[in-house]
C-alpha cells in the first residue's frame, strides 16, 4: 500500500512537470488564439526550434569555452530568447498580419503548411540525425524522505510557475498588457482608444514564441533524443487546452498540468495494473479530448462561446 | 473644426454614403438625425478612421485626416464613443477607465484624469473594481462616455446615447450630453431620438440613405413636420442587430 502511494506520489510529481510543459504550449497557443482568433497548429514547432536553437547555442559555447558552466547554459538561453523574440515577430508579419481575418480554413491550412515547413527546414539544417541535449543540472535528484525527484523536473514545474506568475502580472498589471486583454474582446473599441492593435498582435506573437521556446529548452533534456518530431507534442496543446476550457488562459494552464499528470500515472501505476493500457498510452491525451468534448465541451474553465457581441 | 467634404464610403462593393458633408464648429453640438441603416454610423466611423472613405476628405483643424489610423485621429483630439457602448466586458471599470487614458504617459495626469471620471459619476468609483459587463445599460453608457473623456478630446462623437436605454436613462443621459457641452466640450451627436437631440443641439443634419436630406437649426427642423414622419421615420424605430461586427 504504501509502495502504491510513493510510487503514484513520485509519478504525480513528475506528471506535472511533463504538464507544465504541456501547460506552456497550450498558455502560447491561447494567447494567440484569444487574441488573433488564429488557430496555431504550428506551436509545437515553434517549440521544437527553440529548443534546437538552444542546443546550438549551447555546444557553440561549450566548443569556444571547454567545459560547461552555469554561464554556457545562461549565455545560450539569453540567445535563444533573442531569437524567439525575432521568431515571435517575423511570424507575426508572414502569418498573423495575412491572415488573421480570412475564414478560419484558410489559417487552419495555413499554419499547419508552417507547421510542415519549419520541420523540413530544421530537418535540412540540423541534418537528420537525432541530437542528445543535456541539462545543465545532470542526472542530479533531491529526495524528500523516501520520495526521490529530479532537479530537472524540479527546475520545469519551477520556471513554469514562475512564467505564469510573470505573464499573470503583465496580463492583469501593466499597461501594454491590460491593451492586450482589451483588444482580445473588442479589437475595434481598443481602436478607439488609441491602442495600435497591430503592435498588441506582433507582442502577443513574439511572447507566444518566447513561451515556445522555454517549454522547448525545459522539455529537451527530458526526452532522450532531440528530433523535429518533438513538435508533435504541441498538439498536446488541443486536449489541454479543450480540458481546460478553450480560450481559457487558466484553463490552458490547469488543463496542460492535469494531463500531464494523467499520462504519466496511465503509463506508471495504471499500466503496471492493467497492462492493456500500455498499448494506449499514446491515444490517452486524444481520449480525453473526445471525452471531455463530449461531457463538458466547455472544459473545467468554461467560457462563453460567444465572444463577441 | 471637423470639416467633411463629399464623403463617399463603401463596405466591399456597397456604397453606404454618397457625397456627405457637413461642418462643425468650436464649441457647437451638432446632431445627425436619421432613420436605421442611413448611414450615421458609418458617418462617425469614416470621421475617426475605423473605415476609409473611397472620396471626399476630411479635415480637423485645418489637418487632413481620411487616411490617418484610428490611433493618431484619437490621438489628436476626437475621441468616439461607439454605437452600444462597446465597453470592455471582462475588464473593471477601473480597466476601462485606464484604457480610455492609454495615450496619457505621465502617471500623475493619468490619476488626475480618472479621479475627474470618478467625481463626476461616482457611481464608477463605487463599482471600480467590478467588470464593466456587470454594470447596468445606464452605468455602461456613462463609462463609455467617461472612458473617451480621459483623454480629453476636442470632439466628442457620440453614437446613439440613448440606444437601449429606459426613458428615465435617456433623461438622464441627455441631460449629462448637454452639461459637457455646456462644460466646453464640441460634440457630434448622432440620434434616432429626433426630440431629445435636436432640443439640445445647436444645428442639426438629417441623412437619409447615405445623403445629407436636410440641415438647419432646431426650428428649422421642427418646422419640416412632415419631413420628421416621412424620412426620420418617427415611431417606427426598431432595435437591430449590431452592424459593427463584420
Ligand atoms: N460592416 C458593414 N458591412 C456591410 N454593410 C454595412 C456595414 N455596416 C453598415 N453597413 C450598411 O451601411 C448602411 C449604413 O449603415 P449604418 O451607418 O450603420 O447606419 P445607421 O447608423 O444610420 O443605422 C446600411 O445599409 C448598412 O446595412
Ligand atoms: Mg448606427
Amino acid at each position: 500500500m504504501t509502495d502504491l502511494f510513493l510510487g503514484l506520489t513520485q509519478e504525480i510529481i513528475s506528471g506535472i512537470a511533463l504538464g507544465s510543459i504541456y501547460a506552456l504550449i497550450a498558455l502560447g497557443f491561447t494567447m494567440i488564439f484569444k487574441a488573433t482568433e488564429v488557430v496555431n497548429f504550428a506551436q509545437g514547432e515553434l517549440m521544437m526550434v527553440g529548443a534546437y536553437v538552444n542546443f546550438f547555442f549551447v555546444t557553440t559555447f561549450l566548443s569556444a569555452a571547454g567545459t560547461p558552466t552555469a554561464w554556457t547554459f545562461l549565455v545560450a538561453l539569453g540567445g535563444s530568447m533573442i531569437f524567439s523574440v525575432l521568431f515571435g515577430y517575423i511570424l507575426d508579419f508572414i502569418i498573423n498580419r495575412p491572415l488573421k481575418d480570412e475564414p478560419i480554413f484558410s489559417v487552419i491550412m495555413a499554419t499547419l503548411s508552417l507547421a510542415i515547413i519549419i520541420r523540413a527546414v530544421v530537418a535540412i539544417i540540423a541534418g537528420p540525425i537525432s541530437l542528445m541535449p543535456f541539462s545543465p543540472f545532470g542526472d542530479s535528484a533531491i529526495s524528500f524522505g523516501t520520495i526521490i525527484v529530479s532537479v530537472l523536473d524540479l527546475s520545469i514545474i519551477g520556471s513554469a510557475i514562475g512564467l505564469v506568475i510573470i505573464f499573470y502580472y503583465i496580463f492583469h498589471y501593466t499597461r501594454w498588457g491590460i491593451a492586450m486583454q482589451a483588444t482580445s474582446e473588442d479589437p475595434i473599441a481598443a481602436q478607439l482608444m488609441g491602442i495600435p492593435i497591430k503592435r498588441v498582435y506582433a507582442l502577443v506573437w513574439i511572447f507566444s514564441a518566447v513561451v515556445a521556446t522555454l517549454s522547448g529548452i525545459l522539455l529537451a533534456p527530458r526526452i532522450a533524443l532531440l528530433d523535429t518530431t518533438m513538435g508533435f507534442l504541441g498538439l498536446k496543446a488541443f486536449p489541454a487546452a479543450v480540458l481546460g476550457g478553450f480560450g481559457s488562459i487558466p484553463g490552458a494552464i490547469v488543463g496542460g498540468v492535469i494531463l500531464g499528470v494523467i499520462e504519466t500515472v496511465s503509463m506508471g501505476t495504471l499500466s503496471f495494473h492493467f497492462q492493456w493500457i500500455k498499448e494506449i498510452n499514446d491515444i490517452i491525451a486524444w481520449i480525453v479530448l473526445i471525452a471531455v468534448l463530449m461531457i463538458k465541451p466547455d472544459g473545467l474553465f468554461g467560457v462563453e462561446k460567444v465572444k463577441k457581441v | 473644426m471637423l470639416k467633411v467634404v463629399g464623403v463617399e464610403t463603401y463596405y466591399g462593393k456597397v456604397k453606404a454614403l454618397h457625397g456627405v458633408s457637413l461642418e462643425v464648429k468650436e464649441g457647437q453640438l451638432v446632431t445627425i438625425l436619421g432613420a436605421n441603416g442611413a448611414g450615421k454610423t458609418t458617418i462617425l466611423k469614416t470621421i475617426s478612421g475605423l473605415v476609409e472613405p473611397e472620396n471626399g476628405t476630411i479635415h480637423f483643424n485645418d489637418i487632413r485626416i481620411d487616411r490617418k489610423d484610428p490611433e493618431d485621429i484619437v490621438a489628436m483630439g476626437i475621441s468616439h464613443v461607439p454605437e452600444w457602448r462597446r465597453i470592455f466586458p471582462e475588464l473593471t471599470v477601473y480597466e476601462n477607465l485606464l484604457m480610455g487614458g492609454f495615450l496619457i504617459k505621465e502617471k500623475d495626469l493619468l490619476r488626475d484624469r480618472m479621479e475627474e471620471a470618478y467625481r463626476h459619476f461616482p457611481v464608477l468609483r463605487q463599482r471600480q473594481k467590478q467588470r464593466a459587463g456587470t454594470l447596468s445599460g445606464g452605468e455602461q453608457q456613462m463609462l463609455a462616455i467617461s472612458r473617451a473623456l480621459m483623454l480629453k478630446p476636442q470632439l466628442l462623437l457620440l453614437d446613439e446615447p440613448s440606444l437601449g436605454l429606459s426613458p428615465l436613462l435617456v433623461q438622464d443621459i441627455f441631460a449629462t450630453i448637454k452639461e459637457l457641452h455646456r462644460s466646453g466640450v464640441t460634440i457630434l451627436l448622432v440620434e434616432q431620438n429626433v426630440n431629445h437631440a435636436l432640443k439640445i443641439a445647436d444645428y442639426g443634419y438629417v441623412l437619409t440613405t447615405g445623403k445629407i436630406f436636410l440641415s438647419g437649426t432646431y426650428e428649422d427642423l421642427l418646422d419640416e413636420e412632415k419631413v420628421r414622419e416621412q424620412y426620420l421615420g418617427e415611431g417606427k424605430y426598431t432595435r437591430r442587430a449590431d452592424l459593427w461586427g463584420g
